[in-house]
């Protein structure tokens, strides 16, 4: 037992959960060839970024990465959580990209989390704050999570290219385990809500928005409102931006969600200043997101296309019940969760396609963690 | 003439009547004799009612416990029984007189774990527990029950205690007590008298009221048989409670281990790596495949592979049968070298007793030639019987069945599937599912067959026969009707139990194979189209179709229902398969993985234009997108036209505008749907409970759906009553706790109380067990293993690879070895932290660093903790010694254990030492990886220079890098000045200027005081030091060495000194000596003359002269004659003086005594007077009251 031995992964995709996992299963991981063969090879300021933020919510996690970051050699610690902690997410990827995994280790930490996230709030790559506050939270309580201390605030925010934006995170810890779902009904949608956004640009582009959207959802529902949320000031951050969210209710409890934003791309600014692309326009923001939402609702399931991951992971964790879900197509990236499951706690799933409605109905048995790092009192 | 008998008469008073009465009033429930005072009883403090209220509640919430999930599914694992006891008590007697109880078998000696079946429902595993503590750890890890003997002719020995306390620190399962050597007692009532006491000193130990077991004496040197039928009956209905590790964690008591190395490994080096295969039943929780598994005293083991087994020793089938029939008292012990058949993997091992062979199934099979007609009728029987007892296995000759029904309606698929083909179906499958052992299906059919000849001609030649018509049985089997093999079946059983199992993984594999190959076809043409989802749907759906149609024609025959099930499984297969199935194996998918990454290269390099190259992608086949991390999977090309009129009809139903029934209907279908799936197959038991459990679900989805069927209301109701049925089942055993029950169900009809709270809970527990249950009915074996991993109480073999050669070389079947899964995080080393008590009858307190050797969870390890206590700021202090009656923390590094994991330390693993070897109890609190834990620490320094108020400190810090690190802190001097250190002295000491070529002195400190100090001070900085946690574990490694000797690890440094006799080192300084204050001289007062003069002549010095002058004096005759006459005169007088005194005492103490006499008179004389006066009073009264 004195030498570690690590599991060898490759390739540098899904790097986060992986680490999330690994953390959670405390299995030391080593992965090799992260982007190798790439003009800037190694692992990107973000992914770093996140080794950061596992380090201040973490104690004695060991990470080592080699020169040109190929290889990364990562000994997860135990979660300790936290008040008053601060990270900055950089700009290379959104809030949104940090959020996924530490909302989850947050619940397996020794104290409750309350962390300070600075960065950009919105962006186009990753589920937006507001996707998070309306849909990922319910989502968790779904699991046995205690909803007191569960809460993500938005002080200000900020978009692309240059963020400026602030959140607080607050994460309880779960007491024991979780607890395992039974989660087949996706029921009716009962209501659409949704919250745009607009920074350093004029309000009018949210009430384009909003009624573009408004005008598709017409024909279905009533029950619509979408709020508007524009910052102005110190809270608008750095980039003007806007950006629209919406969540579709359903009569079992369901949340489905679907995000945009829209602002300037990042990075390569100095080059191509004068070319800029053209941004889409608001109304056509509006209609688009307004049929993603409708797609969504097409496809079924308890939860939204982003959302299949987190589901798969919290009903992995769960104690060793059965837990059964359902859910629209599977995207690639719950797939690749099913296999990094498999791989780092031993669940595997029983996937079932269900013909008549093209949803695929999930089963599976928990891994049985528990709250390990708490401490008995 | 018959007179009529006289009637009887009952009795009318007298002792016997009165008892009569008595009885009469206890049975009619009358106690009526004492009316007590109601007014005595009630309460008159509002106050004390209300405390008296709140304490009765609180008790009764202390009884409530939150319910479990048992998650335990099919027959239990048989219980184990741990016999314990100190040596010579009977121990194994008493397992020889249970074990001939159960099956009527005597045994010659008990080795290893003995299992039997003891009722229909039971089966029991004895175990005899080791004599040493390291065993009696074991034990208390597997033991479900243990019987503690006791000699009560001895009385109790420190084993038993021990023993106790092991157990309460595991979990304490279900304990009863034995005494024996009864028989010693002569003498009745000192018997009597010694029960009682051991009674009740067994009571105090484990709580008023605990079983223990008397065992008079023996006969014909075994137990009487009545007390061994008590006794068996207590077992059989002893209720077993689910013990919070165990049912977290997988565990397996082996009763049998081989060793499987390759034998020229063995024959070239004695002292290779072994390779083992340990056998026994799973308990626990289930066990998945990649489980880690801990074999206790050897160490951490990678499981090479695991197999379920056919079970042993299985219970009968269910009859509906009063008790159970002879044969079927099955028993099995391995290890003691009994019971008849040894079932491996790939083999089975036949033991015959040398009087059962000649009426072995041999004599079936060719009775014609060897006997012909003449049968004796016992014979006969004795035939019949041994048939049953092959028979036992039937779970094996279902699924055997199965099968074969499945080949014979598959002609085209297995009849004419000859070796070749067999050949490649083999390998295809291994490269599939690298979990299954390579060599054993293509090759063992032989093998075994050799096997089982060698083993037969070894033991009979009438055997012979027997086993070349078993050769020949594969053939048979292919070219026979069913019917016919049938009849093989019959005949040859045991040997069936080993083809049949052959036989399934044939032709699963070759079914399977095919069924895959093509769904994989099926798969990678819809991969190629652009719409897979669509077409493998409405693909689906077809099939579906057809299995409603063969539904409807009726359950024609076994076949079709087999089919069904099948295809089903298939359909499941495919997703799976998509998802899991091509990496499998972990090359494999670091292959892909690179191929991904270099097309993500490409990608990278000519960035995408638009999101034309992700709707290429957009399959099921995800690998090739996931470059990019991200959950978000919009797909925008696919984005409809929602404006458009009929696309939004489509989805009109999802919304509650729309059409509720059809809504329903959608939810409804795809349940229908899967009970059509699920229908299928044979599980009609199951169904109600799954669409119960469907219903449940939705109910938690906030319950939208109109309860349209009533009868899955009514399952659900079911489904709680039975619920609350077990609940109030369990609590009846105690008959407070269905007092207890009985009122919740009261409370039930207020709904807000605790009480329903917790029948909420019950019920919530007990659906989500069902619905466990239920979800994974429906899966094949393989599958099912795969998700929920093997099952508790299935017979395992695990295949351990490089053990240590010792394990075989010591290996000692009276010692169990115990094999432990190990969960998340608990193979990883850390520090914890422990809550520890020193153990009360241990002598001695525990120095911290001090080696003790612990047992957490499965291990048993040598550690060196860091006591230490928290002070009232949360600070850990550390401790020199536990404290003597207190808790303290205990830090200490080993492999980490869940908090709340109970903890037993020992220092001593000899048996020879005399004293209680329990050292310690702990409970684990935490862990970390970083151990905070302080001690105090005083820097001593003197001033060098002293200002007015600021001093320079030399000595007390090192450097100036030290001092930079202290600035701030606050000092003190022994006079009791305080200050505080400023900054490091930068001036050059005087004497030694640096021009002069004196290095200037490191690490003096300025520090200012309140007040000047002295140069002859000394300054003290009081702080705190980080006191490191030892980095030290050392497991135990028991197993590995021979039996009889003691372990030895680390030694304690007392230990050590002993050993080199080498004396404590002594410092002279530390000695305490006696404190000598001589003492003080003052010097006289001297007050100024100035001062003098003005003061009262009173408090004047003044010149008067000491009495003694120095001078002697010497007196004249006269005057000596006088004083000798005065001294004489006073002499006399004393004397007189002294007599007088005397006498007027005497005479005083007369004067009392009369005194006293008189008063008495006095006294009595008053009294009649008194009495005189009242009567003559009353007598007036009373005349007064007549007149």
């Amino acid at each position: 037992m004195g030498k570690i031995s690590y599991m060898k992964l490759k390739g540098s995709q899904n790097l986060r959960q992986r680490l999330l996992l690994s953390t959670l299963s405390s299995t030391p991981i080593l992965i090799e060839d992260i982007r190798a063969d790439a003009t800037w090879p190694g692992l990107l300021p973000h992914e770093v970024s996140f080794l950061r933020l596992l380090e201040t919510v973490s104690d004695d996690c060991h990470v080592e990465i080699n020169e040109t970051g190929t290889k990364l050699k990562y000994k997860p610690g135990i979660v300790m959580g936290g008040k008053h902690l601060e990270h900055d997410c950089g700009l290379s990827r959104s809030i949104g990209y940090f959020l996924e995994p530490l909302i989850v280790l947050g619940l397996f930490g020794k104290k409750s989390l309350s962390i300070r996230l600075k960065g950009i709030t919105n962006d186009s790559k990753d589920p937006s704050v507001d996707t998070f506050r309306s849909t990922t939270l319910p989502l968790l309580k779904r699991f046995g999570v205690p909803s007191e201390g569960l809460e993500l605030k938005i002080e200000s925010r900020g978009v692309a290219p240059k963020g400026g934006g602030e959140v607080i995170l607050s994460v309880p810890i779960v007491h024991n385990s979780l607890k395992a779902v039974t989660w087949t009904d996706e029921g009716m949608v009962k209501r659409i809500r949704g919250i745009s956004f607009s920074t350093r640009v004029s309000v009018q582009f949210e009430n384009t928005m909003i009624h573009a959207a408004r005008g598709i959802f017409n024909r279905l529902l009533p029950d619509v409102h979408i709020f508007t949320d524009h910052k102005a000031g110190a809270q608008a951050g750095n980039s003007p931006g806007y950006g629209i969210s919406l969540v579709a209710e359903t009569t079992s409890g369901c949340f489905l969600s679907v995000d945009t934003t829209i602002s300037y791309a990042r990075g390569n600014d100095e080059m191509d200043i004068d070319e800029k692309k053209e941004l889409m326009p608001p109304e056509d923001v509006g209609e688009q997101i307004a049929s993603l939402l409708l797609g969504e609702i097409e496809q079924g399931g308890v939860v939204d296309s982003t959302h299949q991951g987190l589901l798969f992971i919290l009903c992995a964790l769960c104690p060793q019940d059965v837990s059964k879900v359902r859910v629209g197509k599977l995207v690639p990236y719950g797939i690749e969760t099913l296999r990094n499951i498999r791989d780092f706690l031993g669940v595997k799933f029983v996937i079932k396609p269900e013909p008549a409605t093209g949803t695929v109905e999930l089963k599976c048995i928990g891994c049985g963690l528990k709250n390990l790092s708490r401490k008995l009192s | 003439m018959e007179r009529p008998q006289k009637s009887h008469r009952s009795r009318q008073s007298g002792p016997s009547a009165k008892k009569k009465s008595d009885t009469d009033k206890k049975k009619r429930d009358l106690t009526e004799e004492k009316k007590q005072n109601p007014k005595a009883f009630a309460f008159n403090s509002t106050v004390k009612a209300k405390r008296l209220q709140s304490r009765a509640s609180e008790k009764e919430q202390r009884r409530l416990h939150i319910p479990t999930i048992d998650r335990t599914t099919g027959e239990p694992a048989p219980y184990v029984i741990v016999v314990h006891g100190p040596p010579q008590v009977g121990k194994s007697l008493l397992i020889k007189s249970l074990v001939k109880h159960y099956t009527k078998h005597n045994i010659p000696d008990v080795r290893g774990p003995l299992t039997i079946v003891s009722g229909k429902q039971r089966r029991l595993q004895f175990v005899e527990c080791p004599n040493d503590i390291n065993g009696m750890i074991d034990a208390a890890k597997f033991a479900d029950l243990a019987l503690l003997l006791i000699d009560g002719s001895y009385g109790f020995e420190m084993e038993t205690f021990e023993f106790l306390n092991i157990l309460q620190v595991h979990g304490f399962p279900k304990v009863m007590g034995v005494l024996t050597h009864l028989d010693k007692f002569k003498d009745v009532k000192k018997l009597k008298k010694t029960k009682q006491r051991l009674k009740h000193r067994f009571w105090t130990e484990i709580y008023d009221g605990a079983k223990l077991f008397y065992l008079s004496g023996l006969i014909h040197g075994k137990y009487v048989k009545r007390e061994i039928h008590n006794l068996a009956r207590f077992i059989s209905v002893m209720k077993f409670h689910p013990l919070s590790w165990r049912t977290t964690h997988p565990y397996i008591l082996v009763d049998r281990l081989e060793d499987v190395t390759a034998p020229d490994k063995v024959s070239t080096n004695k002292k290779c790596d072994r390779n083992v295969t340990l056998y026994g039943y799973l308990r626990g929780c289930n066990m998945k495949r990649g489980t880690k598994v801990h074999i206790a005293g050897v160490g951490d083991y990678n499981v090479a592979g695991v197999t379920g087994l056919a079970d042993p020793c299985p219970l009968p089938s269910a009859a509906k049968k009063k008790g159970l029939r002879d044969k079927e008292k099955l028993f099995y012990a391995p290890m003691s070298g009994v019971g008849d058949l040894l079932y491996d993997k790939d083999a089975v091992y036949i033991n015959i007793n040398d009087h059962f062979v000649q009426f072995s199934k041999v004599g079936d099979e060719d009775d014609n030639a060897r006997k012909g007609a003449e049968r004796d009728v016992g014979e006969v029987l004795v035939k019949s019987l041994q048939n049953t007892q092959y028979s036992v296995d039937e779970k094996l000759n279902k699924s055997f069945i199965n099968f074969f029904s499945q080949t014979s309606n598959n002609p085209g698929k297995v009849m004419n599937g000859d070796e070749q083909d067999d050949e490649d179906h083999v390998k295809h499958k291994n490269s599939i599912e690298p979990m299954e052992e390579p060599d054993t299906v293509g090759s063992d059919e032989d093998s075994d067959g050799e096997d089982v000849d060698d083993l037969e001609e070894a033991k009979n030649p009438h055997e012979n026969s027997t086993t070349k018509t078993f050769g020949d049985s594969p053939e048979l089997k292919d070219n026979q009707q069913e019917r016919a093999r049938n009849n093989i079946e019959e005949e040859v059983e045991f040997h069936k139990g080993r083809m049949r199992r052959k036989a399934v993984f044939g032709n699963e594999s070759k079914l399977d194979d095919q069924e895959l190959q093509a769904t994989d076809d099926d798969e990678e043409v819809e991969d190629d189209n652009s719409d897979e989802e669509s077409s493998s749907y409405s693909d689906s759906s077809g099939e579906e179709e057809e299995d409603d149609l063969e539904e409807n024609v009726g359950n024609a025959s076994k076949w079709k229902e087999s089919l069904v099930e099948r295809t089903i499984s298939r359909q499941n297969m495919n997703l799976m398969q998509l998802v899991y199935g091509q990496s499998e194996s972990k090359p494999n998918a670091s292959l892909r993985e690179d191929s991904d990454a270099e097309e993500s290269d490409d990608e990278e390099f000519f960035k995408p234009k638009g999101e034309e190259n992700k709707k290429l992608r957009q399959g099921l086949e995800g690998d090739q997108v996931n470059t990019e991390d991200s959950s978000k999977f919009t797909n925008y090309a696919s984005v409809r036209d929602w404006k458009d009129g009929e696309t939004v009809e489509s989805i009109r139903d999802r919304f509650v505008t729309g059409d509720w029934s059809k809504a329903a209907r959608r939810g409804k279908a795809t349940e229908v749907d899967s009970e059509n799936d699920d229908d299928g197959p044979v599980f009609g038991e199951f169904e109600d409970l799954e669409t119960g459990e469907k219903h449940e679900g939705d109910q938690t989805g906030e319950a939208n759906e109109e309860p349209d069927s009533a009868a899955e209301e009514r399952r659900l109701k079911k489904l709680a009553l039975r619920a609350k049925f077990d609940a109030q089942y369990n609590g009846s055993e105690s008959p407070d706790e269905a007092d207890d029950n009985s009122h919740k169900g009261k409370d039930n009809n207020g709904q807000a109380n605790e009480g329903g709270f917790l029948d909420k809970l019950r019920e919530e527990a007990e659906l989500q067990r069902q619905r466990n249950i239920a979800e994974l009915t429906d899966l094949d074996e393989a599958t099912r293993v795969d998700i929920e991993g093997y099952r508790t109480g299935t017979y395992l073999r695990l295949e351990i690879h490089d053990v240590p050669y010792e394990l075989i070389e010591h290996f000692d079947p009276c010692h169990p070895i115990l094999v432990g899964g190990i969960g998340f995080t608990e193979e990883n080393v850390g520090y914890m932290q422990a809550r520890f008590k020193r153990h009360r009858w241990h002598k001695k307190v525990l120095k911290t660093k001090d080696p003790i050797i612990v047992s957490i969870g499965w291990r048993r390890y040598q550690t060196l903790p860091i006591y230490a206590i928290e002070d009232l700021n949360g600070r850990h202090r550390m401790l020199k010694y536990t404290p003597e009656h207190m808790h303290c923390l205990a830090m200490f590094w080993g492999p980490l254990a869940p908090p709340n994991t109970g903890v037993v330390a020992v220092q001593n693993l000899s048996n020879t030492q005399a004293s209680f070897r329990i050292t310690a109890t702990a409970v684990i609190l935490e862990f970390n990886h970083a151990a905070k834990i302080v001690k105090k620490i005083k820097l001593v320094g003197e001033p060098c220079k002293i200002y007015k108020k600021t001093a320079l400190i030399k000595k007390m810090f090192t450097s100036d890098l030290e001092v930079a690190r202290f600035e701030g802190a606050s000092i003190r001097t022994v006079s009791g000045i305080r200050g505080q250190v400023k900054k490091a002295g930068k001036i050059e000491l005087g004497n030694k200027p640096k021009k002069n070529g004196g290095q200037p002195e490191d690490g003096i400190a300025r520090c200012t005081f309140e007040d000047k100090i002295l140069m002859s001070d000394i300054v003290f900085l009081r702080a705190w030091t980080q006191v490191d946690v030892p980095c030290f574990y050392n497991p135990l490694t028991t197993a590995l060495q021979a039996r009889g000797e003691t372990w030895r690890g680390v030694r304690t440094v007392g230990e050590l000194r002993r050993e080199y006799n080498l004396r404590v080192p002594d410092n002279k300084d530390s000695h305490y000596k006696p404190i000598e204050r001589p003492l003080k001289k003052f010097n006289p007062v001297i007050v100024p003359k100035s001062l003098q003069s003005a003061l009262p002549f009173r408090s004047k010095p003044k010149d008067t002269k000491s009495k003694k002058d120095g001078r002697a004096v010497v007196a004249e005759p006269h005057e000596r004659d006088v004083h000798k006459l005065l001294q004489h005169l006073q002499l006399i007088r004393h004397n007189k003086m002294k007599q007088q005194k005397l006498k007027k005492q005497e005479k005083k103490k007369k004067h009392d005594t009369e005194k006293a006499k008189e008063e008495v008179v006095n006294k009595k004389r008053q009294r009649e007077e008194r009495r005189e006066r009242y009567r003559t009073q009353d007598k007036l009264q009373k005349k007064m009251r007549r007149d």
